[in-house]
């Protein structure tokens, strides 16, 4: 799971290899809050699969390389 | 999760969070005033929970997601610290995890020129940068190091 300068940045890094999952840095920055920001709380719990599946659908992050399946 | 591994779990990213890198198993038993074997083995609990990543020798911290026991090539400077994140979600998910901004510092895998990111606000400073993932989310913890 990397960052790149440009689309160009990916084709050329993936050098013929089926691609992942692309997305914004923006909406990765909010990917990463709703998925990590409850990670120190005192009562934190493990997150289950259905909630899991939930922040990434609420930010559009469907298809099937976002399947958690 | 069994409670006695859930809180095993909470003082190991607790401590990790005080002391700025990975804690020694000896370190959370004397915390809890448990034997270094009930720590090691809950750790192997959480460990096959996903809920942190042990070494390959399964006794020492190699993640507490979304920190690095390990360098690597995504840094972040927040809370006063720099700290190894795993990947480069994991680097914005440090700020998120401590509720802070900070200053994210990576490589391009393609042109390894460096990525600097100031995230202020949950916002990154350059929105013009990608993320992406090679590996499909549903084989994430097939290799989660080389995720």
């Amino acid at each position: 799971m990397n960052l790149f300068r440009s689309e160009e940045h990916i084709a050329h890094w993936l050098d013929g290899r089926s691609p992942g999952m692309t997305t914004t840095v923006v909406t990765l920055s909010e990917l990463a809050h709703a998925w990590w920001g409850n990670r120190l709380d005192p009562a934190w719990q493990p997150r289950s699969k259905a909630a899991n599946r939930a922040i990434l659908d609420s930010l559009g992050l469907t298809g099937p390389l976002w399947s958690l399946d | 999760m069994e409670a006695a591994d859930l809180q095993v779990r909470n003082t190991t990213y607790h401590g990790f969070v005080e002391l700025g890198r990975a804690p020694v198993v000896g370190e959370i038993a004397g915390r809890l005033q448990m034997s270094v074997a009930e720590v090691g083995a809950s750790w192997q609990r959480l460990h096959g929970l996903h809920a942190l990543v042990l070494d390959g020798d399964g006794s020492s911290l190699r993640m507490a997601n979304p920190f690095s026991a390990v360098p690597t090539r995504h840094r972040v400077r927040a809370d006063g610290r720099w700290w190894f994140a795993n990947c480069a979600w994991d680097a914005f998910g440090i700020c998120a995890a401590l509720h802070v901004d900070g200053h994210i510092s990576s490589v391009c895998p393609d042109c390894s020129e460096p990525i600097e990111i100031d995230l202020v606000a949950e916002q990154p400073s350059d929105t013009s940068l990608l993320f992406h993932s090679i590996v499909p989310a549903a084989r994430w913890w097939d290799d989660i190091v080389f995720t």
